[in-house]
């Protein structure tokens, strides 16, 4: 599998040479290059925006939803307009991305990396040293002006690292988003199947209402039994406790559906539609949905992104495994006699600090870094296992939820329905009661919810396959994010 | 009935087609029937003669003389029969009806009946109620083997007592018998017999009952008393002929029971007397005036009366249950139960639904509600006064002055003398009973005794 090896390429100890370390003129180019562009390090001003809705453009769960940094008037507006209509599944996942509190929270954090991506490519301050000496009459002024040359010549591998890094954080954001998109899409499945359950429950409340009420009256004229109408008494008190569980139901989804778009409670009166969307009329075939994860989850471009960058500083403590703390400084140091000819003079000089490598030989560092690295290629080689798994197993439960779904449509109701037919024939014929007409009834409008959670399954599973194909983990975000933040510690900020 | 509906020639090739040549060559024709009209009475060709029965529904099987013996051929089979006008029902009967034809001899007949067996499992005849050797008597694995299917067998016995009798399978016969195998036997006197009078219309009919699932076509084999379709040869009101007479002829009636419970057979405005059993002629002594006659399981009646009033008078099984079509049995009594504002609660879930029962079930006898495919209404025919609300073991006696010996035709309704028809009182309204409004309370010992004011009704 050409994944597991591509971050291997970026590996600094190859013996075989084909990547030799920069030369010192190399960096003191490289150097001079970090200088002229350290004016132009700073933060981006959209706070990552743009690039985030370029990451998740024409992603199938994001549709033509844009994930915004921060709702501005424009876009409550346009909120307020969605919510004045029946909402769909799209319009969600859109109020979702303008509105929802986890978009603001996911790009504060990509902000964070920004910040850090720009203070890494700025310059080190130069570092100016003053003393005073005396010595009997004879005064020293000691002015040193000094720099972290190492810091100097590893700007530019600094200012790359925390650019990749940041690379890395746009691709997790980008995740972020997707997540809330397939959250948001799930909860509005969720909260539409568990609205339409109401209403048949509620029919088959009514069914059992009617039977309960034609039994008390049955038994008031002296043709049943206590026994006989305490029966369909319960049946009734049972319809009852079984919609007042969906109504329950019903109101949890769609609190789940209202807090992922961020919605006030002023907000929160919005309509949904009556129905979950019809199933698509044939199953596509997917040749390869391994293949179509591993190239466009964003979760293995992270990791792979995320290998390279830790590949690329370890090329930074080559070079800093020695010396990690080079100074060079101009130095001018006066000295007054303060005798009677007011006598002075004046050294002028190069100082460089340099510490001597007796007993850290930097090993230690060296081998964090190549623990790093080893980390970060495991992550990609898992995140690889992970997609390619988790899209088989998307796409198997899309096709079952999809037979399930077509089945209970295209057979189970239709004769559910013959059979309700068929009981009334029965009733007409004085083969049957009433109560076993209202019987069938009930459990017709059980045949309907589960033909309903059925549909509700599919959507669920077409979203789970979205995201497996084209976005991220369906349920590993917040994994990989734990792992993520563990590499944010950097090997060349360690002094 | 007024057409002979016997199969000649090619059809009754035909219908022999699966018996074994060898065996064909030596075989009487299997003369097989399609309608379910009521045959004609056949009058005997040759052999001795007799004044012939009329099957009801049913036909007499011709026979041919071989030297001085009479043979018939019965073959066992599915058929299916229509037990009225669209209600068809899958059965086993003999040459293509069930019950099979009437076997008519004449005491003293040398008698051989070839049975071919075309069931998929193996069968027997039992002669039930003849004199006749013990290897005759077709008790299945007792007096002879079983038939296995494809095979003929041949029975051969001398009709040595007059009287009435039947056939029906001694093999697997509660599934052969619930499926609608049996036949009627009349062995005439070959004399004037001071037992057994001269008449001049002679029918005969058995009693069978089934269980056929609404919207079925089989019946269920395993049922052993909740039948739900009772039966005049098969036949269910009102696709059951009446029986047309003359006035002042002397009737005979013969009825057999093979049904699992016994059927009081009723009829109206004549006495007869049961002038026979299986066991032959009743004693003059014996006999007394009655208007029903209870037919026990595996009896057979032969009642007899001058039909001296002219009209249509019903003749019928007295279990009202006998006398309807499929019904529900376990569906509660409606009767006096307060629909108001439950029917259309009920009509928002079942658009469909209307109220039935809550005064009675003569509604159904009105209404014309579809009902599942192939099923009787549970009580039907139509009067020239209204519904007849009546459905399986019922038809009607119907006397005319003028209808002619020999002629079975049905003559229509009776046209009832003027002032002779039960009519309404004028200036008299009686209120319906029954108002919901004033239930009684129910577990008091005393059901019918209203309570004083303040009591709910509720049972406690």
């Amino acid at each position: 599998m050409s994944l597991v090896h591509r971050p291997f390429r970026g590996r600094p100890r190859r013996s075989d040479g084909d990547r030799p370390p920069l030369s010192l003129t190399h960096r003191a180019a490289a150097a001079a290059l970090a200088l002229s562009l350290a004016g132009c390090a700073s933060v981006s001003p959209d706070g990552g925006e743009r690039d985030v809705q370029a990451l998740v453009a024409r992603n199938p769960i994001v549709g033509d939803a844009a994930p915004r940094r921060a709702p501005d008037d424009a876009s409550r507006q346009a909120v307020d307009a969605l919510l004045a209509q029946p909402l769909d599944a799209q319009a969600a996942v859109r109020i979702a991305l303008a509105h929802g509190p986890r978009m603001q929270e996911a790009f504060a954090t990509l902000q964070l990396s920004d910040a850090d991506r720009a203070q890494a490519a700025s310059l080190p301050n130069p570092v100016f040293a003053f003393g005073r000496l005396r010595e009997g009459r004879e005064l020293e002024l000691d002015r040193a002006l000094s720099f972290n040359v190492l810091g100097l010549l590893t700007l530019p591998w600094q200012a790359r690292w925390a650019g990749q890094r940041h690379e890395v954080a746009k691709l997790q954001a980008a995740q972020s988003v997707l997540q809330l998109a397939a959250d948001t899409r799930r909860a509005w499945v969720r909260a539409v199947a568990a609205q339409q359950a109401v209403v048949y429950l509620r029919d088959g409340q009514a069914a059992a209402e009617a039977g309960a009420d034609l039994a008390h009256r049955m038994a008031r004229v002296g043709n049943w039994s206590a026994l006989q109408r305490t029966r369909e008494q319960l049946l009734l008190a049972d319809a009852s406790a079984q919609l007042a569980r969906a109504e329950q139901n019903a109101l949890a989804s769609r609190e789940q559906l209202t807090r992922l778009m961020g919605l006030t409670s002023a907000q929160s009166a919005y309509r949904l539609p009556d129905r979950l969307p019809p199933l698509p009329v044939s199953m596509p075939t997917l040749t390869d949905v391994q293949a179509s994860a591993l190239r466009d989850r964003l979760d293995v471009r992270a990791a792979q992104a995320q290998a390279a960058a830790t590949a690329d500083s370890l090329g930074l403590t080559q070079a800093t495994r020695f010396v990690d703390a080079l100074e060079i400084g101009a130095v001018r140091n006066t000295t007054f006699s303060n005798d009677a000819d007011g006598g002075r003079s004046t050294q002028r000089g190069v100082e460089l600090a340099l510490p001597i490598p007796l007993f850290d030989w930097g090993l230690a560092r060296n081998a964090r870094a190549e623990a790093l690295y080893g980390q970060s290629a495991a992550r990609v080689r898992a995140t690889g296992l992970l997609a390619a798994s988790e899209s088989r197993e998307a796409y198997g439960g899309w096709r079952s939820a999809w037979d399930v779904a077509h089945r209970y449509q295209t057979e189970v109701l239709p004769l559910r329905q013959k059979v309700n037919d068929e009981m009334l024939l029965r009733y007409n014929g004085m083969l049957s009661s009433v109560w076993e007409l209202l019987a069938e009834t009930r459990a017709s409008m059980l045949a309907v919810n589960a033909a309903m959670d059925a549909q509700r399954d599919f959507w669920l599973a077409d979203t789970d396959l979205q995201l497996a194909l084209t976005g991220s983990s369906p349920a590993g975000l917040n994994a990989l994010q734990t792992s993520g933040d563990s590499v944010a510690t950097n090997p060349a900020g360690a002094h | 009935m007024d057409r002979r509906h016997f199969f000649t020639g090619a059809a009754t090739a035909v219908a022999a087609a699966s018996v074994s040549r060898v065996a064909l060559a030596a075989l009487p024709d299997a003369h097989t029937q399609s309608s379910t009209a009521t045959a004609a009475p056949l009058l005997p060709p040759d052999g001795r003669p007799y004044n012939p029965v009329v099957t009801l529904n049913g036909w007499t099987l011709p026979w041919r003389m071989n030297g001085n013996v009479k043979e018939f051929h019965l073959v066992a089979e599915p058929v299916v029969r229509e037990m009225a006008p669209g209600f068809k029902v899958n059965m086993w009967g003999y040459n293509g009806q069930s019950p099979g034809p009437t076997i008519e001899v004449v005491e003293g007949d040398r008698v051989r009946i070839f049975v071919t067996n075309r069931l998929p499992e193996h069968t027997t005849v039992h002669w039930h109620g003849q004199r006749l050797p013990n290897g005759m008597d077709g008790v299945g694995g007792i007096t002879q083997p079983h038939i296995p299917p494809g095979k003929t067998f041949a029975y051969e016995f001398v009709a040595r007592r007059p009287g009435t009798f039947m056939y029906h399978p001694h093999a697997d016969e509660m599934t052969q018998m619930a499926m609608g195998m049996m036949g009627f036997w009349v062995t005439h006197p070959k004399a004037r017999h001071p037992l057994i009078a001269e008449v001049q219309r002679d029918f005969c009919f058995l009693l069978g009952s089934f269980d056929v699932e609404p919207g079925s076509a089989t019946p269920k084999v395993n049922t052993m008393t909740d039948f739900n379709t009772w039966a005049f040869n098969s036949r269910v009101f009102p696709g059951i002929d009446s029986l047309n007479v003359r006035r002042g002829d002397r009737v005979r009636i013969r009825v057999g029971n093979l049904t699992m419970t016994n059927h009081p057979i009723h009829v109206h405005g004549h006495e007869f007397e049961v002038t026979g059993t299986d066991g032959g002629p009743v004693p003059k002594t014996a006999r007394w005036p009655e208007v029903t006659t209870d037919i026990a399981v595996g009896q057979m009646r032969q009642v007899e009366f001058i039909a001296d009033e002219e009209g249509d008078w019903a003749l019928h099984c007295h279990k009202s249950h006998h006398t309807m079509g499929p019904m529900g049995h376990e569906v509660p009594t409606m009767i006096g139960v307060d629909h108001r504002g439950i029917a259309e609660k009920i009509q928002k879930l079942v658009p469909d639904y209307m109220v039935m029962g809550d005064k009675g079930m003569a509604d159904m006898g009105a209404m014309e509600m579809p009902l599942p495919d192939n099923t009787l209404p549970m009580m039907a025919g139509q009067g020239p006064f209204g519904p007849a609300e009546m459905g399986g073991m019922f038809t009607l006696l119907k006397v005319r002055r003028d209808q002619r010996p020999g002629d079975y035709r049905d003559p229509g309704w009776f046209k009832h003398p003027a002032g002779t028809v039960a009519r309404e009182v004028p200036g008299d309204s009686a209120p319906p009973a029954a108002s919901p409004a004033t239930p009684p309370a129910t577990g008091s010992p005393d059901a019918t005794v209203r309570r004083p004011a303040g009591h709910g009704g509720h049972a406690h």
